[in-house]
């Protein structure tokens, strides 16, 4: 049946080969193949992603082989928010300068895209819409932290690895282009002033803190975490823009013994609760008050 | 009589060239204003593909409307999906896997259950999650990469931190002194638990158990169909070229930072050993996608449905791969016991492009490809790749025999074109440096080659296999009897075994 070939070619098998197995000679390094294994991955022809672009390696090297095998195995760090190039020294001179020789071809005449400056998707509907939550890498705060706005101008940072609030600012969100541009290897930047910060939670006495989740009520996170044996809810929420902030808390099951929250002597901020008596920054409350209470952050 | 013959062939099948002749390529409308780089997918019971994006959107996409709906956001920096039974979608997010749901119905996730974050976060922007992948039990696996010397950790961190190294905790943070100091810390660190580890979770997520350690930018993970656990990694310190692994519990994979959150670990500064010592620990690779000629990062693995491709592809395997314009097909062999793969180009020369990240078959067998780019060469949007239902020549299966290969074809091949099946072989350099060079590459002797009576299975006999090494199989002049090539026509099999 699979002789319908034979029409056009004769019978050829099986077929015998004398050659035996050799080594494959070195031949002269290929710099496209070189290039494809070792630099593709950060360099593109006509645009910066990891690192610059062939075109613009050809402005700086064009004529200059010894500086580019040079930089090549002795790269060091240049540019403020690129990750420093690792050493090629591997590819060892000869496929350096093949490679160089690839990178002045294929870039003739090539010219470099303009640098969009800013961020493409700034206009993004999820992140122009308030109130806003975005985990993210922020500044004085743990890595699994938590960014939120709860209107155009009040933000907090609550840090899901310590379940606990860190601060808040007014003016404005954050700029995360930094991080999303970066890959993560920069932290957001915090739009505004901050106003109020808490070095530890005001429930650090109860013990150990394990962070559950978050679910969301009319676009604001209600976090969940427990804290020695109860299982905590706080909900933080605008209360007049710049102005103030609420942060609502609820226990179960309800403690046995009276609750006292522990928050920073700070000068810049008033603190208020529909529950409880407050002896400084100290707020006491009764069993029956800690299952739910208010407390109001008046900024200075 | 000769053209009568010509005239039928042409008619009954045009010999096939390209992948664009057999399937479709066409680009679906992204979600209007949003970053459409895609970190994770997965199909819904419905159909629609559940999709998260670079800046933590999760969106929606029907494909009987081409429309996009948004089902929860803000998540930080998604790699991985997994829709469950009950549509509620578990998403690994850099600090932890956490349960979306949509407990209202109204098509919308109100509920952000954190499933599971016990694991180290030193803030080092390489230190990616990835997963998860459920086995038939329910358990999930997750992954976590390790971190890059290209920056040094944040000062805050969450979880403990290992003093198993030179830098000390603030020579690990300080930024004023990385530039000196970076070198130090080994080029992919692991200071923080788990990070390089596969953790095993109970079901509900309560449990969990380190199951394997060895692991450095692991892009993929996933079963397959016969239920092995796959991860793909990507080529760098420790990483010959980019490997693909079963992952076996207790095993250790090749990079050693993760070392010191061993049980036990006696407290060595992996960065101190010896090579030969981890060499004897490591589980050797089941597949290598050869550096800069099939895949420079490979990323996620699926199995393929009956419908999406031509039966011989039916449930097996297929990678995607970020920066060479195809995707990568496994190719399954099993010699003692011992599992080994071809891996195999898909689309290679299709309108495909780079950037490959995640997959998802639709219900009607669509392949749907999200691309990314995060910050390294890559794409953008998500591509919606169909069969047209036509067959053509493809390797589908390969087999070590105790003389070279059994390879098996989709079509009858022609027997004159046999002779110009090429095999080269070579090995790697497992060493701390980044890459390797390819070592031992040797031409190999084809003494004889003989086609089956159906003309599906090509006998290659090359006078044994060479353990340990990566044979490269050249398919590239083989012809059908319809004149077709093969398409997909390299294969790079590593013989971990070799047949007795």
């Amino acid at each position: 049946m699979e002789e319908s070939s034979s029409y056009f070619y004769p019978i050829m098998k099986p077929i015998f080969f004398l050659a035996a197995t050799v080594a494959i000679a070195p031949a002269a390094p290929d710099g496209k193949q070189l290039f494809t294994t070792n630099c593709s991955a950060c360099h593109l022809l006509d645009e910066m992603v990891v690192g610059p672009s062939l075109a613009e390696i050809r402005s700086i090297y064009d004529g200059k082989p010894d500086n580019f095998v040079e930089w090549t195995i002795a790269p060091e760090k240049k540019r403020d928010g690129v990750i420093e190039m690792p050493s090629m020294v591997h590819v060892g001179e000869e496929g350096l300068r093949a490679i160089y020789a690839h990178v002045m071809n294929v870039s003739k005449g090539v010219k470099a895209k303009k640098q969009v400056e800013g961020d493409p998707y700034a206009a993004s509907p999820t992140h122009n819409s308030y109130p806003q939550v975005q985990r993210m890498f922020m500044p004085n705060a743990g890595p699994a932290a938590i960014a939120i706005s709860l209107d155009k101008s009040t933000s907090v940072c609550w840090d899901a690895g310590e379940s606990r609030f860190r601060y808040a600012w007014t003016g404005g969100f954050i700029d995360a282009y930094p991080y999303w541009k970066g890959n993560g290897n920069e932290v957001a930047k915090v739009s505004g002033k901050t106003r109020y910060r808490e070095d530890s939670s005001p429930l650090e006495m109860l013990g150990e803190r394990k962070f559950l989740g978050y679910k969301i009520e009319a676009g604001l996170p209600v976090f969940r975490y427990t804290a020695g044996g109860l299982e905590i809810t706080e909900k933080v929420s605008p209360a007049g823009e710049g102005e103030s902030f609420t942060r609502t808390f609820t226990v179960t099951p309800a403690p046995t013994d009276k609750l006292t929250l522990d928050f920073p002597s700070a000068e810049e901020v008033t603190y208020t609760s529909d529950k409880g008596t407050w002896s400084k920054h100290l707020l006491m409350l009764n069993p029956s008050e800690a299952t739910e209470f208010t407390v109001t952050f008046s900024l200075k | 009589m000769k053209a009568t013959v010509f005239f039928t062939f042409a008619l009954m099948a045009l010999p096939a060239f390209a992948w664009k002749e057999n399937f479709s390529f066409e680009t679906i409308p992204n979600p209007p204003g949003i970053d459409p780089q895609v970190g994770a997918m997965d199909t819904m019971k419905d159909g629609r593909i559940a999709v998260a994006f670079h800046r933590g959107e999760v969106m929606i996409y029907d494909p009987s409307s081409s429309s996009w709906s948004l089902f929860a956001s803000g998540l930080h920096e998604p790699l991985g999906m997994l829709v469950e039974d009950d549509g509620s979608i578990l998403v690994m997010q850099r600090p932890e896997l956490t349960r979306l749901k949509d407990t209202d119905s109204d098509g919308s996730a109100d509920e952000y259950e954190t499933v599971f974050d016990d694991f180290g976060m030193s803030g080092n922007y390489h230190e990616f999650s990835y997963g998860p992948a459920k086995d038939s039990q329910g358990n999930l696996y997750i992954v976590l990469g390790v971190a890059s010397n290209g920056a040094p950790m944040a000062e805050e961190i969450r979880g403990d931190f290992s003093e198993i190294g030179e830098l000390d905790r603030k020579g690990m943070y300080d930024k004023g002194s990385w530039g000196k100091n970076k070198d130090k810390a080994g080029r992919m660190y692991s200071r923080v638990p788990y990070r390089g580890w596969v953790l095993k979770l109970s079901p509900d997520g309560s449990k969990v158990e380190p199951f394997a350690s060895g692991f450095r930018s692991p892009n993929g993970i996933g079963f397959d169909a016969k239920g092995r656990l796959l991860i793909t990694d990507n080529e760098g310190d420790w990483r010959p070229t980019s490997p693909l692994y079963e992952v076996k519990e207790g095993g250790f994979y090749g990079h050693p930072a993760s070392l010191v959150w061993k049980k036990d670990w006696d407290g060595k500064d992996p960065l101190k050993m010896d090579v030969k010592e981890f060499d004897a620990m490591q589980q050797p690779a089941a597949g290598y996608f050869p550096q800069g000629e099939l895949a420079n990062s490979p990323t996620w693995p699926v199995v393929i449905p009956k419908g999406s491709f031509p039966e011989g592809f039916t449930s097996q395997t297929l990678i995607g791969e970020m920066n060479q314009p195809n995707l990568v097909r496994v190719l399954d062999d099993e010699v003692g016991g011992v599992f080994q793969t071809a891996l195999v180009p898909v689309f290679d020369g299709s309108p495909l492009g780079i950037g490959s990240n995640r997959m998802a078959f639709g219900t009607d067998g669509s392949l749907y490809v999200g691309k990314t780019a995060l910050s390294w060469p890559g794409d953008k949007g998500i591509m919606k790749i169909k069969w047209n239902g036509k067959p053509f020549l493809s390797l589908d299966g390969i087999k070590a025999v105790k003389s070279g290969f059994e390879l098996r074809f989709s079509e009858p091949l022609d027997s004159a074109t046999l002779a110009t099946l090429a095999i080269e072989s070579h090995k790697y350099k497992y060493h701390a440096d980044y890459g390797s060079p390819k070592v031992d590459e040797k031409k190999m002797d084809v003494k004889s080659t003989k086609l089956s009576t159906d003309g599906l299975t090509l006998s290659v006999d090359i006078g044994g296999l060479k353990q340990g090494y990566l044979h490269h199989i050249n398919m590239s002049g083989l012809r059908s009897k319809s004149g077709s090539k093969v398409l997909g026509s390299q294969a790079w099999y590593q013989a971990v075994k070799t047949p007795q």
